[in-house]
């Protein structure tokens, strides 16, 4: 190593050191967040680790630095320690350090009365989740057990305790919300999401519009996705809806993902989207459902669905797929209908059981007498068909007005 | 007015036990369990007697149970201990028409809870006084002992200072403990904990050594007969008793200095020491004088009459070396100060206790053994081992004797009579280390020589220097000197080339085995390669071993450990002017002989208590800082030593060699009783001394993390194919517990059994325990877990099916093979029929492999839920029909739900009517699983469903043509769910009453 890069190095980093302090003195939210963004690639902090790795008594110039204020310190040298182990890919201990790091900032934050510090906040709250994840691939891979996402989620927990009460910061917590929500949703541990919403919705000294718009978004598409596993499809209709209204229409991404969800909840309230939809946004796993969902062809639906398996298993959409199933029966029989309607009006509204079977033995559905009774009388008793069935002359018999209610946004009945 | 007092102490020491429970009894307990088998059973016994220490009592009680167990796997053993405690009891009885029966009973009582409380109160003064002094000493280390639990344990050492402070008798008491602790130091080098219990219990011990005592004086048939089931319980035992006769000669030796100190000084020095008392120095002082008479009894040729006798005759290394793992616990207790000063005072002993603390680990159980060897202290020994937490603790309130001024100090608040007593058997537990040294007259001149020659003075730290005479005091003849001198070289040579000749803490290196001891040659390497691998650190190591056992422990041990350095060192120099011996490897072998605490770790009970009685050691080192303390005492003691030589003392030892032949007599005995036992022990002792080995290298590298539970692991000794579950409370004890080739035996007697199954839950629950306990994961443990989740299944016990499914899901995780495929199906059928959580659902058939979805079993659970989530109800009780058994069993669970759910549903879509006959095929109503639409079965389902339909409000009318039908209309406004018939009001039908007779017949 050359005097010259030495000398250098040691400028760039006494420069950073400055500049963190000089960020802070002078509640620059702003500048801090680039010099915490570890992730984020920047050029600064790359060349930084590279100073780094180059001048390896980097933690005396820190000391330094630290005369005046003991804390920076504190965040400094595990931050530092943090940019070089990321540089190098070590990310275990990037985020071993780098929480360090954002334990020390969090204690400062909290002493900081206003709001500036905010978003420094937020930035090392995503990265703390970011180095999270990629720590846990790393233990992952090496056959270790991948448990830092799990600390990160504490550590937002505690961030969110900082910012969720009352005063100027509370702006700032949907935002760790939404990180949380990230984290669990990864974790597969949603129920811990509970206590979050309800803080977050109960609070009445601060109004959800007032959010920042990109975490309501955010945090209406978590929820949404929540309500959709507990099969609560109006509530996951709407938190969705109100997540794709107000998604900014240039994210495609985050808009396709809204519609991943959005798009099976609303099937299964009977709402189906334009094909055109579906093309824009890529979303082709769902066309020859609503394609069966339009022509009651159940085998459609089926094979559809057995195609998409693992997808829809992944995304959780599977079980609300699967409940079409009694939309398109409805279909069929009223596809039925209307062929017997045109045919003969006076007797449109008795159909033989056996009629129903052949239509699906055509479809190579292969149910027999029994089991078709059995979902014409499920069908009559979830109220998507009016009418009766008489067991002893085996026929369906339709109401005359309106035989086949819409959904129009309700669910099925259960 | 005494015995109340005792009893307070009692109950005190018991809630130190108690408190450092946690720590201490719960790691302990394991160590108890392993000692139960001798000190468990005794403890059982003393525990029926004790009425004092309720806290004690109910962890005794507990570890009694496992003891039981234990006694019966060790089978003779067992028996012994029973009978021990009884002819005890009844020596107890003796003793007390000639000394006092309140007393007698105390102590019968305290072995349970606080031996050394009770004794103390009652009898030490007189009966210990005027049978064994020796036996006092040995009481007043108890109390030190606990004294030093006390310093482990700020809370429980002060209060067992003041309880000892009542039971002045105590310091007799506190002999019986040192004779107990001796015996917990066997259980110590198995496990601290034990230590710990020793501490909470030495009050028990000193207790029993109370009876001991008595028994010398009065009953010595009685003490012979505790000795003997210290015998059995060690399977060395015969050996051993000639250690014992040792060591119990040198407790008497020391006795009678003590009993003559105790008699004059004492009391006065006491009370002072009270006075000053509060500290604890002041109670550490008492032990000095103590160890000043000691001295004096050394030097007294009655002490060497009897010592002599026993000791010099038979092995007096060996007994010291018992003597010396007392001493070492009581070091390592809080006496570690006290056996400083004693050291300083030029006690070999102190410095053989030293060595033994170092080796005491191992030692302990020997310790203990030795302990009895005075004959009253092998019986103690038993009792001690059942109360061994407190037969520690009495070791180290040996130790800690300065404790039991602390405790007359505080007696004399409270009770004065019981000072004055605490005050004599403090005096009598210095003249038990008094008695140590007799020994050390005996071994001496021969090892100081044979030290010479290996170990020039000057050129090597006299520390090394008394390690050496240390050595060779416990050679019995010239060729074990001989091979001493070599293995002695060896070891020197060693440490000079890794330089650690002088940074070597050589008063706490182990001795390594005696080369021609009686024990096993094997045994004796095995031990010897332990002692010289176990190395450098031994304070520390005894702390890292038994860390497990209790954290509180470890941090006190390591802030004890610094001054236990210290102190050895200088006890090392006292030291080196004098002689010792080698209890360690009796020590060792003891804790060998200890089958079930061998097999495997924490989950035996023995096990356990040796490790606390490590722990007690290594505490009582810790409390090297009473040392200045103590050797004040010791010049208020020195005066008092004139008075051991009174023939009083010259009577008491008698007696107690007298006990101590019999005590042999019975050990042997014991042995023949072991008889089974023998081929399993010589295993685990090797395990044992494995284990000692790893545990010193996890000592060596410091880290309590590094202990390899595996080595620890427990090994089932028991060979009933049969045993009912039992919740533990506490650490397994390896003789309850089933070997894997018996629990194969059991899986198939369950399997084949015609029994009912809440029985067969029960015994399936038993082996799942020992498969936990053993850590035994392989296919066997698959399949219990597997036949036991189906005939949960069977039985529609799904709690307990969720837990074999859990279990099985690790398992099989783990790549252990088994019917995964089958109870991956259960586990889906139970997620989709029994579970509301969508989202396990959905992980759980996104977890199906490919392979798996191929499965019959799974497929048909897919389609179960296709069924279920389209509420095709027909398409449900076909798959019904058509399922293995077991899923039936599954489905069962949820046949009720969907049926209502389908008569909800017709009698809402179906017009006017539907027959009965249809609903019972579509319903699964037809018992004949064979799809007969046709009403072939039709009949008895009919009836059924006819009668499920009425149950449920259905309207059923008869039309025209004869046939049953529902009126569908009419019906569906009046269904509704009946309570379920066998409802019980805290919803689990399992645990309805009669179901707990059916299960207990």
């Amino acid at each position: 190593m050359s005097f010259t890069s030495m000398s250098e190095a040691h400028r760039r980093i006494a420069d950073f050191l400055n500049h963190f302090s000089e960020a802070v003195s002078s509640q620059d939210g702003a500048s801090l967040k680039s010099l915490l963004s570890v992730s984020s690639n920047s050029s600064l902090l790359l060349s930084l680790a590279d100073d780094l790795n180059l001048y390896q008594d980097w933690s005396r110039l820190v000391k330094q630095a630290e005369r005046n204020s003991h804390t920076l310190g504190e965040i400094l040298v595990p931050h530092l320690r943090c940019v070089q182990s990321y540089r190098s890919g070590r990310f275990v201990e990037a985020y071993a350090a780098f929480e360090k790091s954002a334990n020390a900032f969090l204690q400062e934050f909290r002493n900081w009365e206003t709001a500036w510090a905010v978003e420094a906040m937020h930035v090392v709250a995503h990265e703390i989740r970011i180095l999270a994840e990629l720590a846990d691939k790393e233990l992952a891979s090496l056959g270790k057990n991948p448990e830092k996402l799990q600390g990160a989620g504490s550590f937002l927990m505690k961030v969110f305790g900082s910012l969720a009460g009352k005063g100027p910061k509370r702006v700032g917590a949907l935002y760790v919300t939404c990180q949380l929500f990230k984290a669990y949703f990864k974790l597969g541990t949603v129920h811990l999401c509970r206590s979050v919403i309800r803080s977050i919705e109960t609070a009445k000294f601060f109004d959800f519009e007032e959010f920042p718009s990109s975490d309501k978004v955010t945090y209406m598409y978590y929820t949404g996705r929540l309500e959709v596993y507990n099969e609560n499809f109006v509530a996951a209709a709407q938190k969705l809806t109100y997540a794709l209204m107000h998604c900014n229409s240039r994210h495609e991404a985050n808009l396709r993902m809204i519609l991943k969800y959005l798009i099976p909840v609303k099937l299964s309230i009977g709402i189906l989207p334009k094909m055109s939809l579906l093309d824009k946004f890529h979303l082709t796993e769902y066309t020859d459902i609503v394609k069966a969902l339009k022509q009651g062809d159940l085998r459609l639906l089926r094979r559809a669905l057995q195609e998409h398996e693992d997808q829809f298993l992944r995304t959780g959409v599977y079980l609300v797929l699967e409940k079409l199933e009694l939309q398109v029966y409805q279909r069929l029989v009223k596809k039925i209908y209307i062929f017997q309607k045109q045919k003969d009006p006076s007797k449109a509204h008795q159909i033989k059981l056996d009629v129903i079977v052949k239509a699906l033995k055509w479809l190579e559905i292969d149910m027999d007498v029994d089991e078709v009774e059995c979902m014409m009388a499920i069908l009559i008793y979830k109220n998507l068909m009016k009418g009766y069935f008489a067991h002893k002359s085996k026929v369906v018999v339709l109401s005359k007005q309106e035989p086949f209610p819409k959904l129009n946004g309700k669910p099925v009945s259960s | 007015m005494l015995p109340s007092s005792s009893i307070w102490s009692v109950t005190s020491s018991s809630n130190h036990s108690v408190e450092e429970g946690s720590q201490v009894h719960a790691p302990v307990i394991t160590g108890h369990y392993s000692w139960p088998a001798s000190a468990g059973q005794v403890a059982v016994s003393w525990n029926y007697g004790a009425n004092n220490g309720p806290l004690e009592n109910a962890t005794s009680s507990s570890s009694g149970d496992h003891y039981d167990p234990l006694r019966d796997s060790t089978g003779s053993e067992g028996a012994h201990f029973p009978t021990n405690s009884v002819s005890q009891t009844s020596a107890s009885s003796n003793l007390s028409a000639t000394n006092g029966n309140p007393a007698y009973a105390g102590y019968a009582q305290y072995p349970n809870s606080t031996y050394s409380y009770g004794y103390g109160n009652m009898q030490y003064q007189s009966n210990y006084y005027s049978p064994q002094q020796a036996n006092y000493p040995s009481y007043q280390q108890a109390g030190a002992s606990q004294n030093s639990g006390a310093s482990y344990q700020p809370h429980s050492s002060f209060q067992n200072t003041g309880s000892y402070a009542t039971p002045t008798s105590y310091s007799g008491t506190y002999f019986a403990s040192d004779h107990q602790t001796a015996a917990g130091c066997p259980t110590s080098g198995y496990v601290n904990q034990t230590n710990y219990w020793n501490d909470g219990s030495g009050g028990g011990y000193p207790l029993q050594y109370a009876n001991f005592p008595s028994l010398d004086t009065n009953s010595a048939p009685s003490t012979s007969n505790t000795t003997n089931n210290s015998y059995s319980y060690q399977p060395e035992c015969n050996q051993w008793p000639i250690n014992y006769g040792t060591s119990v000669s040198n407790v008497n030796c020391t006795p009678g200095p003590g009993s003559m100190v105790s008699s004059t000084v004492p009391t006065a020095t006491y009370p002072t020491q009270s006075a000053n008392g509060s500290y604890l120095y002041a109670s550490s002082q008492p032990p000095p004088p103590g160890t000043t008479s000691w001295r004096g009894d050394l030097g007294l040729p009655n002490l060497p009459s009897s010592q002599a006798q026993n000791a010099v005759a038979c092995y007096p290394i060996s007994s010291w070396e018992e003597k010396a793992p007392t001493v070492q616990n009581y070091n390592l207790n809080q006496i570690p100060s006290d056996l400083q000063k004693p050291l300083d005072l030029k006690l070999p002993l102190f410095e053989n206790h030293d060595a033994n603390g170092k080796t005491t680990c191992s030692y302990d159980p020997t310790s203990s053994l030795q302990v009895f060897p005075s004959g009253q202290v092998s019986q103690i020994p038993q009792q001690p081992l059942q109360a061994i937490s407190a037969m520690d603790a009495s070791r180290v309130s040996k130790m800690q004797i300065p404790t039991n001024p602390r405790i007359s100090s505080s007696l004399a608040v409270g009770v004065p009579k019981l000072d004055k007593e605490g005050s004599t058997t403090n005096i009598v537990a210095k003249p038990a280390y008094l008695s140590v040294q007799v020994p050390k007259l005996n071994n001496q001149l021969s090892s100081s020589d044979d030290t010479d020659a290996v170990v020039k003075q000057g050129a090597f730290p006299p520390s090394l220097r008394s390690y050496a005479e240390r050595c060779f005091s416990r050679c019995k003849d010239d060729a074990e000197r001989d091979a001493n001198k070599i293995i002695l070289s060896e070891i020197i040579a060693k440490a000079k080339d890794d330089s650690s000749l002088w940074t070597k803490n050589w008063d706490m290196e182990p001795l390594f085995p005696l080369p021609n001891s009686n024990s096993n040659a094997a045994d004796r390497n095995i031990l010897r390669s332990t002692v010289l691998s176990t190395p450098k650190f031994p304070g520390r190591r005894t702390k890292s071993r038994w860390e497990p056992v209790a954290e509180e422990r470890m941090d006190i041990k390591v802030a004890l450990v610094n001054p236990d350095s210290t102190k050895n060192v200088s006890w090392a120099e006292r030291l080196a002017g004098g002689r010792i011996h080698e209890n360690e490897w009796n020590s060792m072998k003891l804790p060998l002989s200890q089958p079930p605490p061998l097999n495997k770790t924490p989950q035996r009970p023995l096990k356990k208590s040796r490790f606390s009685d490590i722990s007690n050691i290594t505490e009582n080192g810790n409390s090297s800082s009473e040392s200045d303390k103590e050797q004040e005492l010791t010049k208020h003691y020195s005066s008092a030593i004139a008075l051991e030589n009174s023939p009083e003392e010259k009577k008491r030892r008698e007696h107690r060699s007298k006990r101590f032949e019999n005590g042999q007599e019975r050990r042997t005995d014991g042995k023949q009783f072991k008889p089974r036992a023998a081929g399993v022990e010589n295993i685990l002792r090797k395990a044992s001394a494995m284990l000692l080995a790893k545990s010193y290298d996890d000592q060596c590298s410091g880290a309590v993390e590094d202990i390899n539970w595996n080595a620890l692991t427990v090994k089932g000794t028991s060979q009933e194919v049969e045993k009912r579950y039992l919740r533990l409370t506490s650490a397994p004890d390896p003789a309850t517990v089933r070997p894997e080739e018996i629990l194969e035996k059991a899986l198939y007697m369950v399997q084949t059994s015609q029994k009912n199954y809440l029985y067969k839950c029960d015994q399936l629950k038993s082996i799942r325990q020992d498969l936990t306990v053993q850590r035994i994961q392989n296919e066997l443990t698959v399949k219990v877990y597997e036949t036991h989740g189906r005939l949960a299944l069977e039985a529609g016990d799904l709690p307990e099916f969720n837990q074999c499914q859990s279990q099985l899901k690790r398992l099989y995780a783990e790549g252990i093979k088994g019917c995964q495929m089958e109870f991956s199906a259960y586990s889906l059928l139970c997620v989709i029929l029994h579970s509301n959580n969508k989202r396990d659902l959905l992980s759980s058939i996104n977890s199906l492999s490919n392979a798996a979805k191929q499965d019959e079993a799974v497929k048909h659970a897919l389609a179960v839920h296709s069924a279920v989530s389209a509420g095709n109800y027909v398409l449900f009780f076909r798959l019904y029909k058509a399922a293995p058994s077991l899923i039936t069993c599954l489905m069962d669970l949820h046949v009720e739900k969907m049926r209502f759910e389908a008569i909800k549903c017709m009698s809402k879509s179906y017009r006017p009517t539907i027959s009965v006959s249809y609903i019972a095929h579509v319903l699964g109503f037809s018992t004949s699983a064979q799809t007969g639409f046709d009403g072939e079965n039709g009949a008895n389902g009919h009836e059924d469903c006819e009668e499920w339909l009425r149950a449920h409000g259905a309207v059923l009318i008869v039309e025209n043509n004869a046939e049953l039908q529902l009126d569908a209309k009419a019906s569906s406004t009046t269904l509704y769910m009946p309570e379920p018939e066998d409802a019980v009001a805290h919803g689990d039908s399992n645990l309805a009453v009669d179901d707990f007779f059916t299960r207990a017949s």
